[in-house]
């Protein structure tokens, strides 16, 4: 009886412990999602349902999700989301490239750092004196070049403690602030970005207008130099996996068509037609996957046809720019001589429509690579046993086959998390940035599918298609991160 | 742990307790009014001469206060604060609403109906400027009192002007005579190379525009979206070409980068100021600003049309929230906003016309002393108020909002190259029937009257193609009610 009674009692100890947390729980989340889910279905609108006005609500069933399927606007938002998330794989690129780099910083201290932190006052000293006395240009760089030096001299004297802080403050700082920062940094008139890119573009026009030939031949050439090479590294490493067993069927499927597309939208920017251009993409992939699977495997089949696939999509996000802006100067190229008759123009960042999403993408890139992400991989990195590396110093691994054969392997899960995460909020976010930055312009450039949420759900008042709307949004990052369980967590489970 | 947590439970139950006490509404011994507006020294200086306005009246004090937080007033579909807060029930007592927000608070029915309390407690809708009665009339019905009037109007700089050895423009110019002289100011102020550029307009008026030609942005009605007429078509043309062509005036995006090279007070006026804008497309409001930039010599033209003389009207309108617990001291506020001080003081600071335009015909307005560079300017903005001043167009059956953005995002998609002008006429005309349609079929409230409306605008179209004259009942749209009158297409109204 006792023993029941201090079991009852404890469990409204516990209880009343959870209470305060479910209940908000209760309050904020879960009955504003399940609330949202019906709402979904409905025709709520915030100018005829409200305390005010109290017209019956009208269950609407598919209607809101039809209408949405049809709306151009969603799918314009939807293409941005998409957009925007090319950055990832980028940032995930860089998160691991700064975690790599802060645990190879050296912790030595130096005699000379009296002498260096001297010559940094020197330097910065006499950029200010260039400033004062008129030499703006000058000054400026002398300043940009003298900081940069310091970071780096500090860097190596505090032991990495420095580019770790540095690396991690856009996390810490808060968002609107840098929005406000880089407006200022892409402004075209005033902007330090554009301030840089004038002369070397002046430079550029000028070595275009004196040498026609080289920029109208030579790009080209160069780029489809690169374009080339890439490929046939791309196609040789796919079919290494392939007889390797690493690969199934769909992996190879998503690898050739990653190769092909570039190629199609290349003849599209030059005029062929849609048949034309898919006929090309069609037959390169076609050709790609055939000559590679008719390969021989000698470790045998794969468990699935969906093996590697993952690698394969995470790849492709990163080699599909790659190759895109090798077409791009394939085409530019010859039409550089007219474009630099007049002089070359710096981008109008934020302004132009085409730049706006490189531009947001690129303020991303920035913040992501210093982020939570970085630091998880610094975990990761930490928690990979030297005894791995040993082994394969004995056998005279080079430091490529290190990171491939070791590193990358070991980090495959953290990989994993971070993809996750950051699809969902990829897919979830832009709504801040695009709101005080670009206001979702040029054009809609830059309104991801949260803005149009926003903007339906309390500018126009039609909370019914804004629920619609979140809910696809929610059904959108299930199927994305069902795919990552389905094809990345085999292998970061491998 | 449980001591932790209790003693945790206190602390926060004492700091609510705590915070409840501090309320204003707790702390005031006068009755607390919120008023949801822009928090600068004009409405601080409003909210004082209130006080004292009710001191002098022996009215009880009341405690008026500003709330600002997440306002964007002059967004065309209002601040998503002022109506989400509004339509929950916990909205500011008095609202500012702005040319097209009132339809939509007014539909959300978040806006109290002073039709009757005008009347009686003395700040009826028939004490405003006539042409800008639209802006707080809803089918009869009166929901606020404008605290300011008014025009958009073209302000100049003279030195700039001079420096260029460039003509003034004259009083009523047309689009060609504006294109001329803009193309001559970018010429002689952007040399090759120019890094800082300069243009002659900050922006223009798409609705202005359209009716200099004399279309508006629906029929008469209200019942469709006429944007794909080809005289819309042609303004879409000519704003392609000054922004984009000659580069007359910058685009949005330029002109937010331009406020973002000076932060800390407003970049249009700064630019105007040292020439970087030859003209700006403004209020009278814009006089204080322009007094920071020192003493100007200031000139004032009409908006350029292309043959039909009119500006876009607008008040400063401020509406009780219909959920308000003070409404006899918020009506004491409409009334004081029609009080001989209130009055003056408008007249006096610039922003805009006073609200009574008897206040307008005063010493105070015409001649504020140390403000002689502003005199003609004052006497130009109440003339054009007069004369050729109409209010905003609006149909029942779309939000103003929505038909705002979708004729923003076609200018824009047009401006970037993405569309041609006619298929931006076209898609701003299909866009916004089509929310016509959405809304009257969501609305069944709505329908008895599209029907009504559908009826009159067939009788309307057959006169019109009979050359018949057509009664002016008929027609909602201020500017085509002004425009028909201007032309002789209505039926001989009975003198007052």
């Amino acid at each position: 009886m006792k023993h029941r009674e201090r079991t009852i009692r404890r469990w409204f100890t516990g209880m009343g412990f959870l209470l305060p947390s479910l209940l908000g729980f209760c309050a904020f989340t879960l009955v504003p999602l399940a609330l949202s889910f019906a709402m979904a279905f409905t025709d709520w609108d915030i100018m005829r349902h409200n305390q005010f006005r109290h017209e019956p609500l009208h269950f609407t069933g598919l209607e809101n999700f039809i209408r949405l399927f049809g709306d151009p606007q969603f799918w314009r938002d939807l293409g941005n989301t998409l957009f925007l998330m090319l950055g990832l794989p980028f940032a995930m690129a860089g998160s691991l490239a700064a975690a790599l780099l802060l645990t190879r910083v050296s912790h030595r201290r130096s005699a000379l750092r009296p002498a260096l932190v001297i010559a940094t006052l020197v330097l910065v000293a006499s950029g200010l004196v260039l400033l004062w006395g008129g030499m703006a240009e000058l000054g400026v760089w002398c300043l940009f070049g003298t900081l940069t030096a310091s970071v780096l001299l500090a860097g190596v004297l505090t032991g990495g403690t420095l580019y770790r802080t540095l690396f991690y403050l856009p996390s810490f700082t808060s968002g609107v602030a840098t929005y406000v920062l880089w407006k200022k940094l892409y402004n075209p008139h005033s902007g330090p970005i554009n301030f840089g890119l004038t002369p070397l573009l002046d430079r550029l026009a000028a070595a275009v207008r004196t040498s026609p030939g080289v920029f109208t031949y030579g790009l080209p050439v160069l780029c489809a130099g690169l374009a080339v090479g890439l490929v046939a590294w791309d196609v040789r490493r796919l079919r290494s996996r392939w007889s390797g067993s690493e690969a199934g069927l769909a992996a190879v499927v998503v690898g050739a068509v990653t190769l092909a597309v570039p190629l199609g939208l290349l003849l599209h920017w030059q005029g062929f037609s849609l048949l034309v251009t898919g006929s090309v993409v069609a037959v390169g992939a076609g050709v790609c996957i055939v000559t590679t699977v008719r390969r021989p495997r000698p470790w045998g089949r794969v468990r699935s046809a969906g093996e590697g696939a993952g690698i394969e999509i995470a790849l492709a996000l990163l080699l599909l720019p790659v190759l895109l802006m090798l077409a791009a100067g394939i085409q530019v190229g010859p039409a550089l001589p007219a474009l630099a008759a007049n002089g070359l123009e710096p981008p109008d960042w934020l302004g132009s429509y085409g730049w706006a999403k490189p531009a947001l993408m690129m303020m991303a890139l920035w913040a992501a690579i210093g982020s939570n992400n970085m630091i998880l991989y610094l975990a990761g990195l930490g928690s990979i046993s030297p005894e791995l590396y040993e082994a394969a110093d004995m056998d005279g691994a080079s430091p490529s086959q290190r990171f491939w054969h070791i590193t990358w392997p070991q980090l495959a899960p953290v990989t994993f998390f971070i993809a996750v995460m950051g699809i969902i909020n990829g897919m979830q976010g832009g709504f801040e940035v695009a709101r005080s930055m670009t206001a979702g312009g040029p054009a809609g450039a830059t309104t991801t599918l949260s803005y149009y949420i926003f903007s339906e759900g309390f500018e126009t008042g039609r909370l019914g298609y804004a629920s619609a709307i979140a809910w696809v949004l929610f059904a959108l990052v299930f199927i994305f991160s069902l795919l990552n369980f389905r094809f990345g967590n085999r292998d970061a489970n491998d | 742990m449980k001591r932790i947590f209790l003693l945790s439970l206190t602390v926060l139950t004492l700091a609510a307790g705590l915070l409840y006490w501090t309320l204003p509404e707790k702390r005031s011994g006068a009755p607390v009014l919120y008023w949801a507006t822009q928090n600068d020294a004009n409405k601080r200086e409003t909210v004082a001469l209130f006080k004292s306005w009710l001191a002098q009246q022996g009215l009880p004090p009341v405690d008026l206060r500003i709330d600002n937080a997440g306002l964007e007033a002059s967004s065309p579909g209002g601040s998503p604060k002022v109506l989400v807060q509004g339509a929950a029930g916990i909205g500011g007592d008095l609202i500012d609403v702005y040319t097209y927000q009132l339809e939509m608070y007014q539909e959300a029915g978040m806006l109290a109906d002073l039709t009757e309390d005008g009347r009686r407690g003395g700040f009826s809708s028939d004490m405003i400027y006539p042409a800008l009665r639209g802006d707080l009339v809803l089918d009869g019905r009166q929901y606020g009192f404008p605290r300011q009037s008014g025009v958009d109007m073209c302000w100049y700089n003279r030195d700039t002007f001079e420096r260029y050895h460039l003509p003034e423009p004259s009083p009523h110019w047309t689009w060609d005579e504006f294109e001329e002289l803009g193309r001559r100011f970018v010429a002689a102020t952007n040399p090759p190379g120019t890094r800082q550029r300069s243009y002659f307009i900050d922006r223009v008026w798409p609705p202005v525009l359209r009716r200099g030609v004399g279309l508006s942005t629906y029929n008469e009605t209200g019942t469709r979206c006429t944007l794909d007429d080809p005289r819309a078509i042609e303004v879409l043309k000519r704003i392609y070409r000054w922004t984009i062509d000659e580069r007359l005036m910058p685009t949005q995006q330029e002109q937010k980068a331009l406020a973002s090279e000076l932060s800390g007070q407003d970049s249009a006026f700064s630019l105007f100021a040292t020439g970087r804008f030859a003209m700006l497309y403004e209020g009278l409001w814009a006089s204080m600003e322009l007094r920071h930039m020192g003493k100007l010599r200031l000139g004032l033209v009409e908006p350029f049309t292309g043959g039909f003389r009119n500006a876009l009207a607008g008040n400063g309108t401020v509406a009780i929230y219909a959920g308000t617990k003070h409404r006899e001291q918020a009506e004491q506020f409409l009334r004081f906003l029609t009080s001989k001080p209130y009055n003056l003081f408008v007249a006096r600071i610039g922003d805009s016309l006073p609200p009574v335009p008897a206040y307008t015909r005063s010493e105070a307005y015409f001649h504020p002393r140390g403000q002689e560079n502003e005199w003609e300017a004052r006497k130009n903005f109440a003339a054009a108020t007069e004369e050729i001043g109409i209010g905003g167009t609006t149909s029942p059956f779309v939000l103003p909002i929505l038909a705002f953005r979708i004729d923003n995002d076609t200018i824009e998609a047009m401006l970037t190259g993405l569309i041609s002008p006619e298929e931006a006429a076209r898609t701003t005309a299909r866009r916004i029937n089509e929310e016509i349609a959405l809304r009257v079929r969501q609305n069944p409230s709505l329908q008895p009257l599209f029907a009504e409306r559908q009826k009159i605008q067939r009788q309307i179209d057959e006169r019109r193609a009979a050359g018949r004259p057509v009664p002016a009942a008929w027609i909602s749209d201020p500017f085509l009610l002004a425009y028909y009158r201007a032309q002789g297409w209505l039926e001989k109204e009975a003198a007052p």
